[in-house]
């Protein structure tokens, strides 16, 4: 029987490339024509030095590298591409005339994955290929899912922010950056006033419009690299990198105002919601925590409802400590 | 007068290469192309390893012609490459003239052989 010729495609619908990589151009020629034929695209190396340069390519899943070569050997491209850190596994198969055991056992300690002597038998060679494939599209699957797990794990599954967990991980991770740095982190507690009016009102799909429609005005409107979160209910907590509470009060400031501008619109109606928002900043603090962020952050958070609503209120831990009071102070 | 062993082989195995790369002789002529312009290159280095008694060089350039004359079927060619790739290994300086020699002899009969029966 003779390999059909059929597209060989990777996840994005291409032809899935293989490096050939031989000094000698006759066998180079020989692979490279019925590679083709089977659908694959084909990446020529005359050397080692080549080959290793097309290997570090994170599309390159597939190697034909032969054991001898100038320059570098197949062999050390082996150890050389299972040493780096690549997104993608390469399943490579090594060509050689030699065919003693303890050179197989070398090859495959190498990090080959496969192991063909020459002259290569073709019918062989397609066979070996698809057993690549399968273990290529195996990782590519467990990578797949690995990747929704990892959504599903760190993302709050309403509004698409980080959800709690990792949100208050990210926080620990910044204040000890910060402290190594020497910055200020910054956080925002904030929640939508007067939630369960909207709720009892609108029906509980609504609320959950509202909050979406929240988290996207929210996302729109802060830094690149500042992280938002689902901390509970409508609560969101919003961390701010390199902050100090003056700069943390004018970005809280920036934030109420857009979304009390925003209307959302759910089965028709346009809802607008107001935002009230407890900021801190841990230059305010002797030894910043995240329980101690989020208590100040909360307790402001508190002060804003007092307040009345739609404003922001800062905490001072520190001046709050010193004086021996619990109170935030209105910045609006 | 009887022929010798090496004599009596043909310089290539058509059967058996046409039966490795899928019956096209097209292909098997480009091929053919290829491989004697990589030999005229390598034998000129592998003349000057020899002069100059550079081993692994011979065992190299050995080993790469070992592998494309075996590729081609083309028996008598990869014997002595894979002589002259022992003779590097061993260090044989007398081993790897006298292939490189016969290697010379093996390719000269290729091309009498396919300027003779070109298909």
């Amino acid at each position: 029987m003779k390999p059909q010729s059929e597209a060989r495609r990777n996840e994005a619908g291409e032809a899935m490339q293989i490096l050939i990589a031989d000094d000698d151009p006759v066998t180079g020629r020989m692979l490279e024509k019925n590679l083709n034929k089977w659908g694959y695209k084909t990446l020529l190396a005359n050397n080692g030095h080549e080959a290793w340069q097309a290997l570090q390519k994170p599309g390159l899943r597939l190697a034909l590298l032969d054991w001898m070569m100038p320059k570098i050997t197949g062999l050390e491209l082996c150890q050389r591409i299972r040493k780096i850190s690549k997104p993608n596994y390469t399943y490579i198969i090594l060509l050689t005339a030699k065919d003693e055991r303890q050179d197989i056992i070398k090859g495959l300690e190498a990090g080959a994955d496969d192991y063909m002597t020459k002259p290569v038998n073709f019918l062989e060679l397609h066979a070996r290929l698809q057993t690549g494939r399968r273990i290529i599209g195996l990782e590519d699957h467990l990578l797949k899912t690995q990747k929704r797990l990892y959504v599903l794990s760190t993302r709050d599954n309403l509004t698409s922010l980080w959800n709690r967990a990792t949100i208050l991980r990210f926080l620990d991770e910044e204040l000890e950056q910060g402290v190594r740095q020497k910055t200020p982190i910054g956080a925002i507690m904030l929640d939508v006033d007067l939630f369960k009016k909207i709720n009892d009102t609108h029906g509980h799909l609504a609320g959950d419009g509202v909050l979406r429609g929240i988290a996207t005005c929210l996302t729109e409107n802060i830094r690149l690299y500042d992280k938002i979160g689902r901390y509970g209910g409508d609560e969101i907590l919003i961390i701010l990198p390199n902050c100090s509470l003056k700069n943390v009060a004018k970005i809280a400031e920036r934030l109420r105002s857009a979304c009390a501008k925003n209307k959302i619109s759910i089965f028709g109606k346009r809802l607008s919601a107001t935002l009230s928002l407890g900021c801190v900043s841990s230059e305010t603090m002797d030894r910043p925590s995240v329980d101690r962020m989020i208590f100040a952050c909360d307790r402001a958070l508190y002060q804003a409802k007092q307040e009345g609503r739609n404003c922001v209120a800062l905490s001072d831990p520190l001046a709050d400590y010193r004086k021996g009071t619990t109170h935030g102070k209105k910045a609006r | 007068m009887e022929k010798k062993p090496d004599e009596a082989i043909l310089p290539i195995n058509r059967a058996e290469v046409l039966d490795r790369i899928g019956g096209d002789p097209g292909f098997l002529t480009e091929l053919l192309e290829i491989y004697s312009q990589e030999y005229v290159v390598r034998v000129k280095e592998l003349r000057v390893a020899v002069e100059k008694q550079k081993f692994q060089t011979m065992l190299e350039l050995g080993h790469a012609l070992k592998g494309s004359s075996a590729n081609l079927s083309l028996p008598g060619l990869r014997q002595a490459a894979a002589d002259i790739e022992m003779a590097g290994r061993e260090k044989d300086i007398q081993k790897a003239k006298d292939s490189f020699s016969q290697l010379e002899k093996e390719f000269e009969r290729l091309k009498q052989h396919l300027a003779q029966f070109p298909d």
